[in-house]
């Protein structure tokens, strides 16, 4: 019980950060209909940025989140601006996915260039701190990442909801045609939706970087995993990201710890299936758009 | 002259005979192939060598070009090989065991280069390796110490390391069972990476360990692609093993170290096959909390090993660093060199069929220690058995090397 009890903790941490990361994801998906497959590879840019400012001025990686995600976010409008704007015609969704993956493969041979193929992680002085609450360990940096996704999901939620911009992507996610009718800017509320999208990542990169030993070809797990909690939650659904990323954060932490690691991302599948089976727009999905 | 072939009309006779003169000489012009000509016995010695300078295994392919081309540099200064100046051809495989193929064609057929030094890691040293067997040069490998390698039974292969990777734990098995029987540990826990180069070594220990008696009270294989060790460390931590024991890759041994700190689980002994070794990596990764870790090594910075104080001022008079960022794969690269110098100093000679013969018997001294193979190129010897102590590497076992007794129980955490 123990074990169990102690599992799901670290699944519930885990699972808050790749949420943070999933949620950018599926933004992009909502406003654009673009599966970023460069998403993972954002997180990675966010966690060696992250490395480049502890390292070099010695920059507390928790609050380097301030520069990486302003930084990343102009990188995101950049690359929707000059990237995917052009794109037109019916298959925009398939010719997408093609320059994301070209994003994501030049961003990995830039970072290979710049660091080198070695592992690396930022390693701050309270990394491995712990505390012991009941007999159970809850780490510092896990906590405070958790935390922090909540915090930048809540303020996600906050534009989304209370702002102009918010409501312009909502419109947007809902009929993009009656949108322009009425006067949203589309390519500027794709641009800024991608923005957002690497900003999560940004953010999402630096926690990423503290957890876990990373290189430039880390990306490669990381999409495929960001693509799984996506499909499950629902496609474009936020409040459905966050919740498949815990799901996989609890279902691979307790299948790791009480059954075998080899079963973890199994286990996983076999709920993505069993729940695409029945509902086969994910657990958020909306049957029209408009999800957000 | 006139050929006669009995039952054979002249006309058809001259037709077969032609025939039977034109496979004659695409058999020796394939037999030309399988054995390009060699070393012309003056000029310079060229080496020719495929090395992953771009993806995957970058970071140790240069580490290795590092080894060779200091090897190089330093012979060449003393008068070269036999009186020969070494001249590497080296050329960039992409880490990918296709290229690795083309590459040492290329340098064999087109590049004609005298001898052949292997690439890195195992994945592209098994098919190198077989072009070399191919047309029967020497394959002396620094990085290529798998079961895949040896299972070839390739008799012109043979690893600069001091053992097949696999049996990389097998010192620590040696010095737990050394201690009196009420000292050892009494229950062990498993942590073992699925890839033939890291489970094998763990699963290696824990057969000699139950057959000693020491219990298993934790057995777990975890996959390649395993991010967060924190899970399996949490079952490990429960079942609270006296030795813990790690059959590992870089990435993983820190994640594992780094899950047991923050677990607040201490066990009295704590081996990683690999990545604790790492002398600049490691402390990298987990900060002050290398203290009492085991590993085994060939090669590092505070190696006692004759030749290794001068490899090292030769290593940063060219590249300039520090002793502790060296990577052991320059000095196993540097090792291959040595022993064609060896093999060239005791012969008189330097051409593969030599190299070959005379690397089978006897026992040869390099940075990694006196290397001896079988006859399919598997060194005979064992690693080094390593513990951080006072925040450096030192070599702990056997007790003919060692250079401080093993710390046990391991300190606390540093946190």
């Amino acid at each position: 019980m123990h074990s169990l009890i102690q599992a799901v903790i670290l699944g519930v941490l885990t699972g808050g950060v790749y949420a943070l990361m999933a949620s950018g994801q599926t933004l992009i998906f909502g406003i654009m209909k673009v599966v970023n497959l460069a998403q993972g590879v954002l997180v990675v840019l966010g966690a060696y940025l992250t490395y480049t400012l502890f390292t070099q001025w010695g920059v507390d990686p928790f609050l380097s989140i301030l520069i990486t995600t302003p930084l990343l976010f102009l990188v995101g409008v950049g690359v929707q601006w000059a990237l995917l704007r052009p794109l037109h015609g019916d298959d925009v969704a398939q010719l997408s996915l093609l320059v994301t993956f070209a994003i994501a493969l030049g961003v990995e041979g830039l970072l290979s260039f710049a660091y080198g193929a070695t592992l690396t992680n930022v390693q701050p002085s309270y990394a491995n701190f712990s505390w012991t609450i009941l007999g159970y360990q809850v780490s510092l940096v896990r906590f405070v990442a958790f935390v922090l996704s909540l915090v930048v999901l809540g303020l996600l939620y906050l534009i989304l909801q209370r702002t102009k911009f918010g409501r312009s992507v909502r419109a947007t996610v809902q009929n993009p045609m009656s949108a322009q009718l009425l006067g949203v800017n589309a390519n500027r509320v794709s641009a800024l939706g991608f923005g957002l999208g690497a900003a999560t990542a940004a953010a999402a990169g630096s926690v990423f970087g503290m957890l876990n030993s990373f290189n430039p070809g880390s990306h490669y797990d990381l999409i495929s995993r960001l693509l799984t909690i996506v499909v499950l939650g629902g496609l474009g659904s936020i409040g459905g990201s966050v919740v498949a990323a815990l799901v996989m954060g609890v279902a691979s932490s307790v299948v790791s710890a009480l059954a075998s690691p080899i079963w973890s991302d199994f286990t996983f599948f076999v709920v993505l299936l069993l729940v695409l089976l029945i509902r086969p727009r994910g657990l958020f999905g909306a049957r029209t758009r408009g999800a957000l | 002259m006139q050929l006669h072939i009995d039952g054979l009309r002249p006309r058809r006779a001259r037709l077969f005979a032609s025939v039977a003169a034109l496979a004659a000489g695409a058999v020796l012009l394939a037999g030309c192939a399988a054995s390009p000509s060699t070393s012309s016995s003056s000029g310079p010695l060229k080496i020719g060598i495929s090395l992953s300078l771009t993806g995957d295994f970058s970071d140790s392919g240069k580490a290795a070009q590092r080894g060779y081309d200091l090897w190089a540099s330093v012979v060449n200064k003393s008068g070269g090989v036999l009186g020969r100046q070494v001249k590497l051809s080296i050329v960039d495989d992409a880490s990918s065991p296709d290229q690795v193929v083309t590459n040492y064609t290329n340098l064999i057929t087109q590049s004609k280069v005298d001898l052949v030094f292997g690439p890195f890691s195992s994945l592209l040293t098994v098919p190198a390796s077989r072009v070399a067997s191919r047309y029967h040069y020497s394959f002396i490998e620094p990085a290529g110490g798998g079961p895949s390698v040896f299972d070839q039974k390739l008799t012109n292969l043979f690893f600069v390391q001091p053992a097949p990777t696999t049996k990389g734990g097998d010192v620590f098995a040696d010095y737990i069972l050394s201690l009196p029987a009420n000292k050892r540990p009494k229950t062990a826990g498993y942590a073992k990476l699925d890839d033939p180069f890291s489970a094998p070594i763990a699963a290696s220990i824990q057969k000699r360990f139950e057959a000693a008696g020491i219990k298993t009270v934790y057995d777990q294989t975890y996959p390649a692609e395993t991010a967060d060790m924190t899970p399996i460390m949490s079952g490990m931590s429960a079942a609270n093993p006296d030795v813990v024991v790690g059959g590992s890759q870089e990435a993983d041994a820190f994640a594992q170290i780094q899950a047991v700190i923050q677990l607040k689980f201490n066990p009295k002994w704590l081996f990683e096959s690999n990545g604790a070794n790492s002398p600049g990596d490691f402390p990298a990764a987990v900060g002050a909390n290398t203290e009492g870790v085991f590993s085994s090594a060939d090669w590092y910075a505070d190696s006692t090993v004759a030749g290794s104080a001068k490899f090292i001022s030769d290593y940063i008079a060219k590249y300039g660093g520090d002793a502790q960022k060296i990577d052991p794969t320059s000095a196993e690269a540097f090792s291959a060199g040595l022993l064609v110098e060896q093999v060239a100093k005791k012969t008189g000679k330097v051409d593969n069929a030599t190299i070959i013969k005379t690397l089978h018997s006897g026992s040869w001294p390099t940075l990694v220690g006196n290397l001896s193979w079988d006859q399919y190129g598997a060194p005979k010897g064992s690693y080094q058995l390593v513990q951080w102590i006072d925040g450096k590497l030192t070599t702990v076992f056997p007790a003919a090397t060692a250079r401080h007794t093993p710390v046990a129980p391991k300190p606390h955490w540093a946190g």
